[in-house]
């Protein structure tokens, strides 16, 4: 065994910068910033801010082996020293000596029988009562609690029995202690109970973990274990307590005393102290023997008690206050915010702060929190600079959105891209297509051409027959093939350039282009239609308009000069030109005109070009070779590029559920996914996990964002489009015999509504018989007025007769369903119709079963409400 | 009550006194180098025939082959009461006086040979290891049965063991050994574990040459006296016996010592060798002094029994030893 002592160190309980260092001597120090005028020559740094002053020695107590530090005020710098042979002496540090101090320092606390003194605690409520732990003897107690006020009575020692006891300084030593526990039995360490003063924790030789009530010292809950070497109540959880032996650490409950709540993986060496740390929840600092490191175990979010099947969330890491040194003891400070004085076994000291792991947090509506230490510091989100709408998160967007209705507008469909913000090209896109779509399906559901809502230009472009049509604005005449097909017009007709009937007329489509100022994509779409003329004519107009391009004019005398020779210095200067043009719709303008008939890539892979109108332009112009191969790449290339104007293409099928999800995983915006997917979507489409997932993700968010009213609003809206999500019912009536619903027999049925109408409540009171339960056959309840079972319709009551009367027959027949329905007291448990105990209660306040005095009616709270039907 | 098996299989061997040389070795090693041999109980008692040494398996490798050195042949095993509540009142006898009706007298009974060791911290009965199940199905009843295993101390069950024993018939114990009283006053006591080092070249010279001293001292050839130290480190307690003299020779402070300052004297039992198979000899003395109230140790060794009364008892001790006797006959 190693004959050195280890320094320990100890924080004044008061003074928050003092501490002592014990090894063979009591040493006090005084920390202090570094190089301030208060700090002397002699100061020891402790850090690169702090250092310590030696203030005071005291070496007049050999042989420590426990201190502990008086917990009052005053006197301010009293210790009790824990000796080898067992005795407690009370010693002072660095103190002028006041009057209390003085008849306290130097008084002894012996024990009957010598033996080492493992711990010392003071009582925390009152502090004369100090608990000592001492090894165990075969005829003595090992835990004594001494009264320090207690006065020496020298008669109560026969003097020829003090001859071994070297000193008889009377007046000073106390040999009489207030309370004895554990008889043969050693106390390895010992702490008073913060919630109670009268008991104390144990931990004992016997593998024994103890709790002593000291009203009543015959009486203790002890459990066994090895965790025995150390006990310390968490000061933040006054039921937590940390105990371990050898390496390892067991966590207890004390409401839970049975076992350990759960211990920390076991250390290779054993473990010397062992401390939670004052200023902090649920921070545990542990130190093994010979180790530069101290490991800290996080329990703040480990709740307690918990189940035993819950893995409990400790967080571990280390610390290495001084780099080389090793470390002999640590002491948290007890108010600094996780700091702590390391000494190692040479005294050097070392000043430390634990840093607080960061912890961040966003709240559900993009405020941005983390938490460091005590402090808590909130980011939000600047709006003041200049941040566009655009560059919002989507969180944000999804929230402003579901304010404004978004998605909700089932007539005029492409209205909810407005009530999106209007801002968003692709929203705008979407809700055009699904618009498109829904019309089509209404109209093909009138016509019964394709399968409902299975419309997509994929889905419908498959072969068309040809036509040739000619320039129809310029002299001269052309050679561009022009193919039409019914197939091809119900396409254009999804990409909104033509409207529903048999003939192409883009004028309409012209005018609403025109009249939004999309002069240039107007343009294109008429020249599209080879109709020059009147391209030139909108660009004009465009020129002319308000805050209008006058360039327009300059693209429309380009225009005009087109030639259809094919090496002309127009369509030279053109094709070569166009590229400079900033306006994407211009530029493929001119690549229409400038491009070989059936080579159009110029323009069919001008990515600036709307998808609706690269789509259109390829079912006029492309053969029905290229037609599928070019919808086949847009469409791969949208599905990729999570791209919700491919939506078109692929329209409310898997292809547009993949299309959808690689959208979601680019922008996260489940509130477009599911509203679009419920909007048009086959009931196969809507089963897809995929899409069921972005629905309760949706519903969350609105939970979270606490819009309970937009939360029911989507959930209503949901279960108009897709039935299968409708709730089941949540409450039933269940048999007094078997426990059953009494409804459960029509549970099968999808209409759950249909319950009731079981037992008498349907329109009709004469069809319903059942006055059984379906499950066991027994008979329902009987009605406590009219004695029939409950289930046979209702007779007419007597005190609503006049009032039956009058009413009109809508609200007869209302109330005639009502007055059927079961009621009971849920005090009394009496019951019936519920038209019977309406009129009952109305000039009755007892219950109507005889000899029952509950006062049904009254116990509610809407008892005092007038029936209706009384007024 | 519980009542704990300890884990340690223990020996019970005697080295001659003239073959003392030959092991001081490993006896050292053994009671002042603890970390260097996983031995957990040691305990070396010095009488004027021989030491007898009390050493688990891992400790009794410590020691040479030799022919001083005799060992029982039985593996033993120690059990420990331990009184679990803190009920008990400061006035209530100590040491084998406590034990010695529920645990001494059952054992007594059930012709189970023990073989006492009481220390300065508490008492151990050790019994054979093939005894064991006859021991855990006596004192079942009496108390909480507890087996310590690799550290752990976990409940032990008398399984099947419950049949087939005869019902002991309780007859009284009379004292049939010769009893003696050495003039010389005992001290039990302990020291801290870490002041052991600046004491152990007394320790030494206490343990292994007190015959020399004995020699040139003269003094103690005093027919009364009587050559007896006792040393034990047992899982890191140490407990000491010596006489008053040889408390003086140590320093102050060093050995704990009681507030009261008792001093002990001894009961020396048997006049030829008792061996190990005669049983109720413990019983035969400490139920008297149980039912006295006399607190007492008592430390068997490889030939003889000796029990430690305080001094101001010895005369009632006898006297009630002397009765028992006397109604043996």
């Amino acid at each position: 065994m190693s004959s050195g002592y280890k320094p320990d160190i100890l924080w004044s309980p008061h003074h928050a910068d003092r501490y002592v260092i014990c090894d063979t001597e009591l040493s006090l120090y005084r920390i202090g910033p570094a190089g301030s005028s208060e700090t002397k020559a002699g100061a020891l740094p402790l850090s690169e801010e702090t250092a310590a002053t030696l203030l005071a020695i005291n070496s007049d107590t050999p042989y420590m082996k426990c201190v502990a530090w008086y917990p009052k005020q005053e006197p301010e710098c009293l210790l009790a020293v824990g000796q080898a042979n067992g005795r407690v002496v009370l010693t002072s540090l660095g103190q002028s000596h006041n009057s209390k101090c003085k008849e306290l320092v130097g008084k002894e606390l012996v024990p009957k029988h010598a033996r080492q003194c493992n711990t010392l605690a003071w009582n925390p409520g009152d502090s004369n009562w100090l608990a000592a732990g001492l090894d165990k003897h075969r005829a003595d107690f090992s835990v004594l609690i001494w009264d320090i006020s207690s006065k020496f009575s020298p008669e109560a020692v026969p003097a020829e029995k003090v001859r071994l006891s070297g000193d008889v300084d009377s007046g000073l030593v106390v040999t009489k202690p207030l309370y004895e526990l554990g008889q043969n039995d050693a106390c390895l360490s010992l702490c008073w109970l913060p919630r109670d003063h009268q008991k104390l924790l144990l931990a004992g030789m016997h593998r024994n973990l103890a709790i002593f009530d000291l009203r009543n010292t015959s009486q203790k809950t002890f459990v066994n274990t090895k965790a025995i070497q150390g006990v310390t109540v968490d000061p933040h959880f006054q039921d937590r307590v940390a105990s371990f032996f050898e390496g390892q650490v067991a966590i207890w409950d004390l409401r839970k005393f049975e076992k350990p709540v759960f211990t920390l993986t076991e250390q290779p060496k054993p473990l010397t102290k062992v401390a939670w740390c004052p200023t902090r929840m649920g921070l545990l600092a542990t130190l093994t023997r010979d180790s530069n490191i101290i490991r800290l175990y996080d329990m703040q979010h480990t709740p307690m008690p918990f189940g035993d099947e819950v893995e409990p969330t400790i967080i571990e890491r280390s610390v290495q206050p001084c780099s080389e040194s090793i470390i002999s003891s640590f002491a948290w400070h007890p108010s600094a915010q996780n700091r702590m004085v390391v000494v190692s076994p040479n005294r050097v000291m070392n000043d430390f702060t634990v840093f607080e792991r960061i912890s961040l947090a966003w709240s559900s509506t993009t405020a941005l929190m983390w938490a460091c230490g005590r402090h808590l510091y909130e980011c939000t989100e600047d709006a003041g600079q200049g941040v566009a709408a655009a560059e919002k998160d989507i969180a944000t967007k999804m929230r402003e959105r579901a304010q404004s209705h978004y998605g909700h507008d089932t007539v005029q469909v492409w209205r909810n891209h407005v009530l999106a913000g209007g801002d968003d090209p692709q929203l705008r896109s979407l809700w055009y297509t699904l618009h498109y779509i829904l019309h089509c399906s209404a109209a093909a559901l009138q016509e019964t051409i394709g399968p409902f809502k299975a419309y997509s230009v994929k889905v419908i472009l498959e072969c068309t027959t040809e036509t040739r049509r000619c320039w129809s604005g310029s002299d001269r005449q052309t050679d561009v093939p022009w193919y039409h097909s019914e197939e091809r017009s119900l396409a254009l007709q999804l990409c909104g350039w033509i409207s529903r009937g048999p003939d192409i007329d883009v004028e309409p489509f012209l005018k609403s282009l025109e009249q939004e100022g999309e002069w240039e994509r107007a343009a294109a779409v008429a020249l599209f239609n080879l109709d020059i003329r009147r391209a030139i004519q909108i660009l004009n107009k465009g020129a002319s308009a308000e805050k209008g391009d006058l360039n327009l004019n300059v693209v429309a005398m380009a225009l005009s000069g087109y030639t259809d020779e094919k090496n002309s210095l127009w369509r030279e200067m053109c094709s070569s030109l166009r590229l400079q043009l900033k306006k994407p719709y211009l530029c493929v303008m001119f690549a229409f005109l400038t491009s070989e008939p059936g080579a159009y890539d110029a323009v069919l892979y001008e990515s600036r070009v709307a998808v609706r109108d690269r789509v259109a332009f390829a079912c006029m112009f492309l053969n029905d070779a290229q037609l599928p191969r070019y919808i086949d790449k847009l469409a791969n290339e949208m599905k990729e590029a999570g791209n919700l104007e491919g939506i078109l293409l692929t329209g409310l099928t898997k292809d547009g559920v993949d299309l959808m999800e690689s959208y979601v995983d680019q922008t996260g915006d489940v509130q477009t996914a599911s509203f679009c997917m419920l909007k048009g979507s086959p009931g196969e489409v809507l089963k897809d996990p995929r899409v069921q997932c972005w629905i309760e993700n949706y519903r969350n968010l609105l939970d979270a964002w606490r819009f309970w009213h937009k939360r029911a609003e989507f959930d209503i809206h949901r279960s108009k489009l897709d039935s299968s999500s409708k709730p089941l019912a949540q409450v039933f009536v269940s048999c007094n015999f078997c426990g059953k619903s009494i409804s459960y027999s029509c549970s099968a049925m999808p209409h759950q509504g249909r319950g009731f109408s079981q037992y008498g409540v349907s329109g009709s009171p004469t069809k319903s018989k059942v006055t059984s339960c379906p499950g066991c056959r027994k008979p329902l309840p009987r009605c406590a007025l009219c004695l029939m079972n409950m289930g046979t319709p209702v007779s007419s009551c007597p005190g609503t007769g006049k009032a039956d009367e009058k009413a009109d027959l809508t609200r007869d027949k209302k109330l005639a369903q009502f007055n059927n329905w079961f009621t009971w007291c849920h005090n009394c448990r009496h019951g019936g119709h519920a038209g019977h105990m309406l009129s009952w209660f109305r000039d009755h306040s007892e219950c109507p079963v005889s000899a029952c005095t509950c006062k049904c009616m009254q116990l509610d709270t809407t008892g005092n409400l007038v029936p209706s039907d009384s007024v | 009550m519980e009542l704990h098996i300890l884990e340690h299989s223990l020996k019970v061997a005697s080295i001659a006194k003239e073959g003392i040389q030959i092991c001081t070795h490993g006896l050292i090693k053994l009671a002042f180098l603890p970390s260097k041999t996983r031995c957990k109980f040691f305990s070396l008692t010095e009488t004027p025939e021989d030491y007898t040494i009390i050493v688990d398996e891992d400790g009794f490798k410590e020691l040479p082959e030799s022919e001083y050195l005799s060992v029982a042949d039985a593996t033993w095993l120690a059990l420990n009461v331990v009184s679990g509540g803190g009920s008990a009142t400061s006035s209530q006898p100590i040491g084998v006086t406590k034990i010695a009706k529920s645990v001494i007298a059952p054992l007594a009974d059930h012709n189970i040979s023990v073989f006492m060791l009481s220390t300065y911290q508490t008492d151990f009965i050790l019994v054979r290891e093939r005894d064991l199940p006859m021991v855990m199905h006596t004192l079942s009843s009496e108390f909480t049965l507890l087996r310590v295993v690799n550290g752990e101390t976990v409940a032990a069950n008398s399984t099947g063991v419950t049949n087939g024993f005869v019902k002991p018939k309780l007859v009284p114990r009379p004292i049939i050994h010769p009893l003696s009283s050495p003039s010389n006053m005992f001290c039990v006591t302990s020291l801290d574990p870490d002041t052991l080092p600046s004491v152990a070249t007394l320790l030494m010279d206490v343990m292994f040459y007190s015959g020399g001293a004995k020699e040139t001292g003269g003094q103690s050839e005093d027919s009364g006296h009587i050559r007896f130290f006792s040393f034990s480190l047992i899982e890191g307690y140490i407990s000491l016996v010596m006489d008053e003299q040889t408390t003086q020779r140590f320093p102050n402070n060093v050995l704990f010592t009681s507030a009261s300052g008792e001093l002990w004297k001894m009961v020396r039992i048997g006049g030829q060798p008792l061996g190990f198979d005669e049983c109720g000899i413990v019983a035969q003395i400490s139920e008297p002094l149980a039912t006295a109230d006399i607190p007492a140790y008592y430390i068997s060794t490889f030939k003889f029994d000796h029990a430690l009364v305080p001094e101001e008892n010895i005369q009632s001790v006898i006297g009630a030893l002397r009765t028992n006797e006397s109604t043996g006959q």
